[in-house]
C-alpha cells in the first residue's frame, strides 16, 4: 500500500495535476478569504470554507480522474494486479494519495485563519470544526471520484461523470424540497427502488430467479409495512435523499457543532465507495 | 510447476479459451504459438491471475492462483504484450517501485536492481524517463520488471516484438540463459524464434490446443510438405504443361515473372514422393534450364492449415492454397 501511495503522490507532482489542483484551490480560497474576511472585516473563517465547497466540484475530479482509469488505459494494471498485492492495498494507497494532496492543500489554507488571529479574534474551536467537516466532505467526494475512475478507462469521462455526480449531490438539498411527500408517490418511489435493486442484482449475477425472488420479497415487505403503519411512507422520498445529503451534515460542522454521528456517517460513506471500487475491479476480472 | 486444467474463458457468447489443458515442468521453456486472437494472451492473463477463468484451474507450484493469489503471484514474473510501464517515472524509480510491490526486502533492493539492470543491459538508461526510451529499451525495462523478486516462473508475452535483429538475438539468449533456473512460458508469432528457444511448443488456434510437441518433432512433421519454388527459363505454358505431366505432381501453378525470359512456378507433389530428380531430367530434355529450385518455407499459417487439416483428414489443404 505504501509503495502505491508513494508512487501516486509523487506522480501528482511529476505531472501538472498536483500543481493545478493546489493552485486552483489556493487561488479560489484566497479570493473568498479576501472578500469575506479581509474586506468586510469578518473574523468567521467558516464562511470561507462553506463558500468554497463548490471548488471541490472541479478540484476533486482533477485529482481522482486519473487514479484507476489511467492504469487500465496504459495497461499498467497488469503489473499491479499480478503483483503479490492485495486489491484493498491498491485502492487504499491511491485513495490516501489523493486525500493527502487534498489535506496538504487544506493545511496551506491554514495561513488564512492564522492571519485573522494576528489582527482579530478567531473563533478557534469553530474553525477547527469547520476544517474537520470540510476535510471529511472532501474525503467522501474523493472516494466517489475514485469509484467513478474505476468504471472507465477514459480520464475525461471519469472527470465529467465525477463532476456531474458531485454537482447532483450538492444540489440535492435544493431538489429535495420540491419532491412530493404524499403517500401514493412515496409508495411508487419505494416500488421503483425495489425494482431497481433487483435489476441491479440481475445485471451483476445474471440469475433471473434470484432477482425476481428479491423483487417479490421486496414487494411483500412493502405490503406488510403498509398494513402495519401507513404513515411510514409519508415523505419517505425526502428522507431517502436526505440520507444522501453530504452537505447538510457539513453545515453543522460549519456552525461549530462537533457531530460525532456525522463523522461516522462521512467515514462510512467513504468506506462504502472504497469497498465498491474494490468490488468493481474484482468484478472486471471475472467478466 | 504450472498445471492448467480445463481452462475456459468466455466473453458472452465468444469463447476465447476453450478447455485448455497442459502442464509445464520445472525448468522447461514452453512456447505458445498462434495467430492473433488465438487466445495466447488470454491464457497468459489467466495464469498470472490478471483475469479469472470462466472454468478450470491454474496451479503454480501447487498453489491455486485464485485460492492463494498472494503466494502464487510471488512465484510469477509477467511481461504482458504491452510492457506495463509508468511513463512519468525514470527507469530506476520504476524498478524500485516494482521491488516494493513485489515485496523485495529493503536490504536486497539495491542489489536486485543492479543485477536485473545488468542482465537486460539498461544500466546506462537508469536515470532516463521511461517515456523517452525507444521501444526496444521499453521492452527491456518490461523484462527487467518481470525478473524482479526472483520468480521461479516467467510468463513472457511476445518478448521480442519491436526489437531490432541484434536485440532479438540478445533477448533470446537471455531467455535461454534464464531457462536454467526458471520455468518459462513465452508466446510468439514466429516459428523460428520458438524453435530456437523452447523445449516444447504448444500451438493454439481459436482457443484450443491443436498441437503440442518439441520443435524438432514439429518441424519434421511440417517439412513433409513437398512444395517447391522453381525458376525455369522457357515459355510459360509449355513449361507448366511439362511439369504437370510428371507423375506425382499434385499441383502446379505459374507465378510472376521476376527475371526476363523466365517464370516462377509453385509446385507441390504428393506426400512421400520426391519429384525433384524427375523434374530435372524432364526440363533438361526439353532444354528448359532450371535456374532455381528451393523448398518453400512454411509460414505459420501453413502450419495451422496443416495441423488443423490433419485433424479433419487433410481434405482442405490444397484447395485453401489456391
Amino acid at each position: 500500500m505504501l509503495a502505491i501511495f508513494n508512487r501516486e503522490f509523487r506522480s501528482y507532482f511529476t505531472s501538472a495535476t498536483g500543481y493545478i489542483f493546489m493552485s486552483f484551490f489556493l487561488i479560489m480560497s484566497g479570493i473568498y478569504f479576501a472578500i469575506i474576511n479581509l474586506i468586510s472585516g469578518n473574523p468567521n473563517y467558516n464562511l470561507v470554507l462553506s463558500s468554497i465547497t463548490m471548488i471541490l466540484l472541479i478540484g476533486v475530479p482533477i485529482i481522482t480522474m486519473r487514479l484507476l482509469s489511467e492504469e487500465k488505459k496504459q495497461k499498467t494494471d497488469q503489473l499491479v494486479l499480478t503483483a503479490p498485492l492485495r486489491l484493498s492495498g491498491l485502492v487504499l494507497g491511491k485513495y490516501f494519495a489523493a486525500l493527502a494532496l487534498f489535506g496538504l492543500t487544506l493545511l496551506i489554507t491554514g495561513i488564512q485563519p492564522i492571519i485573522i488571529t494576528l489582527f482579530g479574534t478567531l473563533p478557534v474551536g469553530e474553525v477547527l470544526g469547520g476544517y474537520m467537516g470540510y476535510f471529511l466532505l472532501g474525503a467522501c467526494f474523493i472516494a466517489i471520484g475514485l469509484f467513478i475512475s474505476s468504471l472507465t478507462d477514459n480520464q475525461v469521462v471519469a472527470a465529467l461523470t465525477t463532476f456531474a455526480t458531485l454537482l447532483l449531490l450538492l444540489l440535492m438539498d435544493g431538489i429535495k424540497q420540491a419532491l412530493p411527500i404524499d403517500r401514493t408517490s412515496s409508495i411508487v418511489f419505494v416500488g421503483i427502488l425495489v425494482v431497481g435493486l433487483s435489476a441491479l442484482i440481475y445485471f451483476s449475477i445474471r440469475n433471473i430467479y434470484v432477482s425476481a425472488g428479491i423483487a417479490m420479497v421486496g414487494f411483500i415487505a412493502m405490503g406488510i409495512v403498509y398494513g402495519w403503519d401507513k404513515t411510514i411512507y409519508d415523505g419517505i422520498m425526502v428522507r431517502f435523499f436526505d440520507w444522501f445529503s453530504l452537505l447538510r451534515r457539513y453545515e453543522s460542522f460549519a456552525m461549530g457543532i462537533f457531530d460525532l454521528s456525522a463523522v461516522v456517517y462521512y467515514i462510512t460513506f467513504a468506506a462504502a465507495f472504497l469497498f465498491l471500487t474494490i468490488q468493481m475491479i474484482e468484478k472486471r476480472r471475472w467478466s | 510447476m504450472i498445471e492448467v486444467k480445463n481452462l475456459t474463458k468466455r466473453y458472452g457468447q465468444h469463447v476465447a479459451v476453450d478447455h485448455v489443458d497442459f502442464t509445464v515442468n520445472k525448468g522447461e521453456i514452453v512456447g505458445f504459438l498462434g495467430p492473433n486472437g488465438a487466445g495466447k494472451s488470454t491464457t497468459m492473463n489467466i495464469i498470472t491471475g490478471y483475469i479469472s477463468a470462466t472454468e478450470g484451474t491454474v496451479k503454480v507450484d501447487g498453489l491455486d492462483i485464485l485460492e492463494q493469489p498472494q503466494e502464487a503471484k510471488k512465484k510469477i514474473g509477467y511481461l504482458p504484450e504491452l510492457p506495463p510501464l509508468y511513463m512519468d517515472m525514470t527507469v530506476e524509480e520504476y524498478l524500485r517501485f516494482v521491488c516494493q510491490i513485489k515485496k523485495v526486502e529493503r536490504n536486497n533492493e539495491k542489489e536486485t536492481l543492479y543485477k536485473v539492470m545488468e542482465l537486460v543491459k539498461i544500466k546506462d538508461m537508469r536515470k532516463r524517463l521511461i517515456k523517452n526510451l525507444s521501444k526496444g529499451y521499453k521492452q527491456r525495462v518490461g523484462l527487467a520488471q518481470a525478473l524482479i523478486g526472483k520468480p521461479e516462473v516467467l510468463i513472457l508475452d511476445e518478448p521480442t516484438v519491436g526489437l531490432d535483429p541484434k536485440q532479438i538475438i540478445e533477448i533470446r539468449n537471455l531467455i535461454k540463459g534464464l531457462g536454467n533456473d526458471h520455468t518459462i512460458i513465452l508466446s510468439s508469432h514466429i516459428l523460428s524464434e520458438v524453435s530456437a528457444v523452447c523445449d516444447r511448443v504448444i500451438i493454439i488456434d481459436k482457443g484450443k490446443i491443436v498441437a503440442s510437441d518439441t520443435p524438432d518433432n514439429l518441424s519434421r512433421r511440417m517439412s513433409q510438405s513437398n512444395r517447391f519454388m522453381l525458376r525455369i527459363q522457357g515459355p510459360k505454358q509449355e513449361v507448366l504443361d511439362t511439369i504437370r505431366s510428371i507423375e506425382g505432381v499434385k499441383f502446379a501453378e505459374a507465378q510472376r515473372v521476376r527475371e526476363q525470359g523466365t517464370c516462377d512456378f509453385l509446385v507441390e507433389s504428393h506426400d512421400e514422393v520426391d519429384i525433384r530428380e524427375e523434374l530435372f531430367y524432364a526440363m533438361s530434355e526439353k532444354k528448359y534450364p532450371i535456374l532455381q529450385m528451393k523448398s518453400m518455407d512454411l509460414t505459420l499459417e501453413d502450419i495451422f492449415l496443416k495441423v488443423t487439416s490433419q485433424q479433419k483428414g487433410g481434405a482442405t489443404y490444397v484447395s485453401d492454397l489456391q
